[in-house]
């Protein structure tokens, strides 16, 4: 009992080590990126390729999204409302709720999946081919050539894609509503209008940048520490997304915590 | 010419390389013979500063570049071109692409030059025709000589080889050696050649190293191998395909 326990624990410790250590290879990769952020002039071809491929791969998806999160809140919130008889209410509740939080949440974790996916296993195929280091032997930094375009084309790309699913995700409220709940469109877009403040945008808009950062480098970090052949670019993969989408998820929280915090003084 | 200093090389507790000393002259064909993942791979990276050695020293004419960064590499590796087990080609250039990219990453060459420099590393291998292919549509052959046209592109003093004929139909591996010793000929460019097969190594090699868990246990001209009393190398001559 006492040797089990002793063996868990020293397993353990080498867990925590091996964690504490990813952390920080993780931090230097980090390092290294923003260092070689001039390069995207340099690889400006690159920053539009990934720029586009990014666009084109996850608008559907995204749209698809933001479809679902407007109509969802109006049968969810604005049969509440209804029954208060407060129905009129409906907009001012879809546009909080999409702007601030669902929207940027919904679509966060969806590019997560995405641009993460793609990033880490594209690079992690890269690795195990010896692709990145072909590029360090024969003089490219790999960080420039490969992550640097990466990080630059999704802190693009995201803001346009998120502001798209506000908008589309507070179109099909209002229709939602006006069908559902026989709500007519004008006083819907009335009580969106009125209710936005710029604080609300603030909120909603300073998340994309940050996951964007976040998702870049988590998923190309994984990419990039691939081992173990075909089996680890899966493994990787799956890590990508998983800890990008994670990112998404405490980030989320944390921006609108601080910030409405800030603004209610 | 390169060498190692008693170089060691470890991954977590694993000892891949145990106080390796060896040296690389120029102009001359050094094969490393050895089974596979005792760490040939390993050992060629270590000599590009890819890898660093836990402990212990590489020297590339004479200069010590083991705690080089990445930026003061380059000069060095620009001295040495270097063809991967797999290749490493871009998938997504084409044969020409794969062979200019670095050209036009690294040097400040007119167009011309670029042009001139592929055109000759085309027709050396034996590529023309194929130069809008991409690298999945060739056979393997010809895609292991887009990797050495690539490589040679910089003009190199010393070219590394890793598994050059693995993987290859015994045709083809012939004309990957030919190549090996046509380049030593004619243009007196030193070579090292990472491999598992035995034939590769009399083929071609000045000398040859052997690793065997994580030593070098010989390291002479090639037909000295057989007066070697070492069990390992006594049944690798007698079952060359282990
Ligand atoms: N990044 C790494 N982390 C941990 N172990 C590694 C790593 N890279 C290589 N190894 C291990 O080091 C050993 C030597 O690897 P290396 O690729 O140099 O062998 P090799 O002789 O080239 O083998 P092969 O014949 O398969 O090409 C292998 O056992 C491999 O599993
Ligand atoms: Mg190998």
């Amino acid at each position: 009992m006492w040797k089990l326990a002793q063996a868990y624990s020293a397993s353990l410790e080498e867990k925590v080590k091996e964690i504490a250590f990813s952390m920080q290879d993780f931090l230097f990769f980090s390092l290294r990126a923003f260092r070689a952020l001039g390069a995207s002039k340099r690889y400006w071809r690159d920053v539009l390729d990934q720029a586009y491929i990014c666009g084109t791969e996850s608008l559907p998806i995204l749209m698809v999204s933001a479809l679902s999160i407007g109509s969802l809140i109006v049968i969810e919130v604005g049969h509440q409302l209804a029954e208060f008889g407060a129905k009129t209410m409906t907009g001012r509740s879809v546009a909080l709720s999409v702007v601030r939080e669902i929207s940027p949440l919904v679509a966060g974790i969806m590019l997560a999946a995405r641009v993460g996916a793609r990033n880490s296993s594209e690079l992690g195929a890269m690795q195990i081919s010896e692709q990145i280091d072909a590029l360090r032997a024969f003089g490219t930094d790999p960080i420039a050539k490969l992550v640097v375009p990466r990080l630059v084309a999704s802190f693009l790309m995201f803001v346009p894609l998120i502001a798209l699913c506000d908008i589309v995700g507070l179109i099909s409220g209002a229709y939602l509503a006006e069908w559902d709940l026989h709500l007519d469109r004008g006083i819907y877009w009335n009580s969106v209008v009125d209710i936005l403040r710029p604080m609300d945008w603030l909120v909603g808009f300073s998340k994309p940048p940050v996951f964007a950062i976040g998702i870049s480098l988590i998923s190309c970090y994984t990419g990039f520490s691939t081992t173990g052949g075909t089996a680890g670019v899966g493994k990787s993969t799956i890590k990508g997304i998983v800890y990008s989408s994670a990112f998404v998820l405490v980030m989320n929280f944390y921006l609108s915590k601080v910030i409405l915090d800030f603004m209610r003084g | 010419m390169i060498e190692l200093r008693n170089v060691s090389l470890r991954y977590g507790a694993r000892e891949i390389l145990k106080n390796v000393s060896l040296t690389i002259e120029d102009k001359k064909v050094k094969a490393i013979l050895g089974p596979s993942g005792v760490g040939k791979s390993t050992i060629i990276k270590l000599m590009l500063g890819l890898i660093k050695p836990t402990s212990g020293q590489v020297l590339v004419d004479d200069v010590d570049i083991t705690h080089f960064s990445e930026v003061e590499l380059f000069p060095i590796r620009q001295k040495m071109g270097i063809v991967f087990q797999g290749n490493a080609l871009f998938d997504s250039m084409t044969i020409t692409e794969n062979m200019s990219f670095f050209l036009r990453e690294n040097l400040n060459l007119p167009e011309e030059e670029i042009e001139a420099r592929v055109k000759e590393q085309m027709k050396f291998a034996g590529l023309e025709g194929f130069e809008n292919n991409l690298p999945d549509s060739l056979s393997g052959g010809m895609r292991k000589r887009v990797a050495i046209g690539r490589a040679l592109i910089f003009h190199p003093t010393m070219i590394l080889f890793d598994e050059p004929t693995a993987g290859l139909d015994p045709v083809s591996s012939k004309k990957i050696l030919d190549l090996i010793k046509r380049l030593q000929s004619e243009i007196g460019l030193g070579a090292v050649i990472v491999t598992h097969i035995l034939q590769d190594v009399f083929a071609v090699a000045d000398s040859v190293a052997v690793l065997y868990q994580g030593k070098i246990i010989f390291n002479d001209a090639p037909q000295k191998l057989y007066d070697s009393t070492h069990s390992f190398i006594t049944s690798f001559l007698s079952n060359p395909e282990d």
